[in-house]
């Protein structure tokens, strides 16, 4: 017989604003439905419970009892993220999870508990199931039994974790009143007339007259009062990314209070993540725009990473960048996830960069400088010299046992000036001559403006011309005469002569 | 009757290493190993703790560092245009990655040529290169990398004008103590003293001296140059030593650099024998 878990969030709509808005715990808080003073309260927190709030009274009927309410309307991102949260802690447990929507979700427990040694195992697992959600900022309650109905039933009870033993559903559910089944209005007026009260009661009534008086509804709910429930558990596709978002009390219109919020969201997503084993690979941010809108922005992570205060720089950055425009009136984090870069550790080898602060590091560099200016350097095809191209950098591991630094070779490396310095050259020839040597090199006029080196002296000794011929079958060839001349008192440069212009440029410092 | 050693010591003022050899005589045998002075002792622990030092492979370098590149601290290379100072640097960084480290290069001047660095021996798969446009973001850039727990960052600020100017003092203190917390070595190449008080070591190298094969009728041909690094400032040790550094052109063996030849008209080759005769560095790498 299989055994089922259902984790079970009471008063779902609340649950679910409070895991957003924490500090909202202490208050007197009312989550309400509709709109203006038709609104009418779903859930209410103790505190209002207290003051006499019940599920169904208006808005203003709650405020007449609790002046001091504070009153948060049902939030479709909330719930979403929230009842997201819960199937991924169930998830953490087993494999096999149903998204019963509501803040229900059902587990394939078969077998899990022999991970719980002791003499109630399951009585464990169930705690261990609710200290979970407990981490996770959901107060769920769990149940365990071989239906999905009783284990719902089991979760709805108090003083939980509630274990139903196999082959019990019926023994179990027959002192429980009948609303714990949850009938459908009509049959539990009928049955209400007929003087059935308890799950017991109805079970005991003959089915075969039960179905001729109620019809299906009726046959149905009474062979889930014996105990029989047919409804096999339908594991659920895992989503491919994490969404985490809420909508706005008052639409913001001010980057910080915004990034405020963000955080505790940008929180959440990150533990969601990591409880998983996934780090973001990409960051959405979807805008609700006041009055009527929508925006979404998307940041490409060099590496994924889990790391909040990267995730929220790159945010401030894109909307620095490109504000929405408009009051924002909600907002969503879809973190698509990816598997985090892992490093081996080495006892002899050098250390390896750890992963996590490798990509956080990354992030916020193509934050600060941009994408095409942070990677690892790869030469490219071609001669010139200012060519060059930028991949990922992803290190490989470092070797096993570290390697003894080769000896110098002492050579003499070309700093290249990016662009070329345009210079003006006087030669020993006429201009056009390409083996006319340069005796003197002047700065061009506007160098100084452009804030580049100054190139100019007369040359000691010029060693040249080295034809560079590339790309003469595309839109930009290139054909150059280099020299490598020594300016007195200014240093040793490489310098060429653009055969297509004749115009003269440093490209390089011996340096 | 003869006064106490100690308290000679104490009443007449002297030279500290006159009074530890005197106060080192006068003790039995046993005990002289363990009397140290302050600068002894710290040189002990730097070399006791001294897996740190980064070698350069750059011989020069490391024997004026003392083994190289000490972790943790903050060395500045000074050096105008054409001083050996990227040569050094590139140098340092194909010496770490070699050894299967990461290492990165914040690039201020941008002046890193790929196929040439890989030529220098930089594993470029080890090599993260950064190229930010002025001076504040080199030195956000630096913070994050060695916070990141890069075990060499070099940072060279390129050519002057510097954009940027020399950053506030208190910024290079900042990135001096970053590298201590984080046990990394950080390399600067500045054309001029940029670090103030946060370097623990200071090398100037001085423009170079260029040397040429050939000349008069032959053709010229660059060799490479020869270039003086002096030490400038170094905590506990004493300042002055200089050691000539000589960088090649191409990776062969030679003869001593010739002397220094005298100013003369530019040498014109003929150029299809030039052309067969010499491959330049860029140009082979790039074909390589």
């Amino acid at each position: 017989m299989p055994r089922i878990a259902c984790l079970y969030l009471p008063l779902f709509p609340l649950a679910a604003r409070l895991r957003s808005e924490p500090e909202l715990i202490r208050e007197a808080l009312a989550v309400v439905e509709g709109n203006g003073n038709a609104a009418r309260v779903v859930a209410a927190t103790r505190l209002a419970r207290a003051a006499g709030l019940r599920p169904g009274l208006t808005l203003p009927q709650a405020r007449a009892l609790c002046p001091k309410l504070v009153a948060r309307p049902r939030d479709a991102d909330c719930e979403r993220a929230a009842q997201e949260a819960l199937l991924e802690v169930a998830e953490a447990f087993s494999p096999r999870v149903e998204d019963a929507g509501e803040g229900i979700a059902y587990l394939d427990a078969d077998g899990i508990e022999r991970h719980y040694p002791g003499p109630s195992p399951e009585l464990e697992m169930g705690r261990a199931l609710m200290n979970a959600a407990e981490a996770a900022s959901l107060p769920a309650r769990a149940g365990i039994a071989s239906s999905k109905l009783a284990a719902r039933v089991a979760a709805g009870l108090p003083d939980p974790p509630v274990i139903v033993p196999a082959g019990e559903e019926a023994a179990f559910l027959s002192p429980l009143p009948l609303q714990r089944l949850a009938p459908e209005v009509d049959v539990a007026e009928t049955l209400e007339r007929w003087g059935v009260r308890s799950v017991g009661d109805f079970a005991r009534l003959p089915p075969s007259r039960i179905a001729s008086r109620l019809g299906r509804l009726g046959r149905e709910l009474h062979s889930t009062a014996r105990g029989v429930d047919p409804r096999p558990l339908i594991p659920r596709e895992p989503p491919p990314a994490f969404h985490e978002g809420m909508s706005l009390e008052w639409p913001l219109v001010a980057l910080e209070p915004f990034l405020f919020v963000g955080r505790a969201a940008l929180d959440r997503l990150c533990q969601r993540l990591e409880s998983r084993g996934f780090a973001c690979q990409r960051l959405e941010l979807e805008m609700r725009l006041e009055p009527d809108g929508f925006q979404s922005r998307s940041v490409v992570l060099p590496a994924p990473t889990r790391d909040v205060k990267t995730l929220l720089t790159l945010i401030r950055l894109e909307l620095e960048a490109r504000p929405p425009g408009a009051p924002v009136a909600g907002f969503t984090f879809v973190a698509h996830p990816d598997r985090p870069r892992e490093a081996q550790l080495t006892l002899y080898g050098p250390a390896a960069l750890s992963p996590d602060k490798l990509a956080s590091t990354l992030a916020r560099l193509f934050a600060l400088l941009g994408p095409d200016r942070v990677g690892s350097p790869r030469p490219v095809d071609g001669h010139r010299p200012e060519r060059f191209a930028l991949v990922d950098f992803s290190p490989p591991p470092p070797p096993e046992a570290r390697r003894e630094p080769r000896a110098g070779r002492g050579l003499l490396a070309v700093r290249v000036l990016r662009p070329p310095v345009e210079i003006e050259v006087l030669t020993n020839g006429a201009p056009e001559e390409p083996e006319a040597a340069p005796v003197e090199v002047r700065a061009a006029p506007h160098t100084e403006e452009a804030k580049r080196p100054r190139v100019e002296g007369p040359v000691k000794v010029a060693s040249g011309p080295w034809g560079l011929e590339e790309d003469w079958w595309a839109d930009d060839p290139a054909g150059r005469d280099y020299w490598d001349v020594e300016i007195a008192g200014r240093g040793l440069y490489r310098i060429y002569r653009e055969r297509a212009t004749g115009a003269w440029y440093a490209d390089g410092i011996y340096d | 009757m003869a006064e106490p050693l100690t308290q000679t010591i104490l009443e007449k003022p002297m030279h500290a290493p006159a009074a530890l050899s005197r106060l080192r005589s006068a003790l039995p045998e046993s005990l002289r190993a363990h009397l140290r002075s302050a600068r002894e002792l710290d040189r002990d622990l730097r070399e006791s703790a001294g897996e740190g030092a980064f070698p350069t492979a750059v011989p020069v370098l490391d024997r004026l560092l003392d083994g190289g590149l000490p972790r943790g601290q903050l060395v500045e290379l000074v050096g105008a245009r054409a001083s050996g100072r990227f040569s050094i640097l590139l140098a340092a960084l194909a010496a770490a990655t070699g050894t299967g480290e990461a290492a990165a290069l914040v690039d201020l001047g941008d002046g890193l040529d790929p196929a040439a660095a890989a030529a220098l021996g930089i594993d470029l798969e080890r090599l993260l290169w950064v190229r930010p446009a002025r001076l504040k973001e080199a030195l956000a850039a630096t913070e994050m990398l060695l916070a990141s727990g890069f075990p060499l960052v070099a940072l060279d600020l390129g050519l002057p004008p510097l954009r940027g100017g020399r950053g506030v003092e208190s910024s290079w203190l900042r990135l001096a103590r970053t590298a201590r917390a984080h046990d990394a070595a950080l390399l600067v190449g500045s054309p001029y003293r940029v670090s103030g008080t946060a370097a623990a070591a200071v090398l100037k190298a001085n423009r170079g001296r260029a040397a040429w094969r050939g000349g008069g009728v032959s053709p010229c041909l660059l060799d490479g140059f020869s270039a003086r690094v002096e030490l400038e400032k170094c905590r506990g040790r004493l300042p002055g030593q200089s050691e000539e550094i000589r960088l090649l052109v191409e990776d062969l063996p030679r003869p001593a650099l010739p002397p220094r030849q005298p100013a003369r008209p530019a040498a014109v080759p003929e150029r299809r024998e030039r052309q067969e005769q010499v491959v330049r560095p860029f140009l082979r790498a790039a074909s390589a």
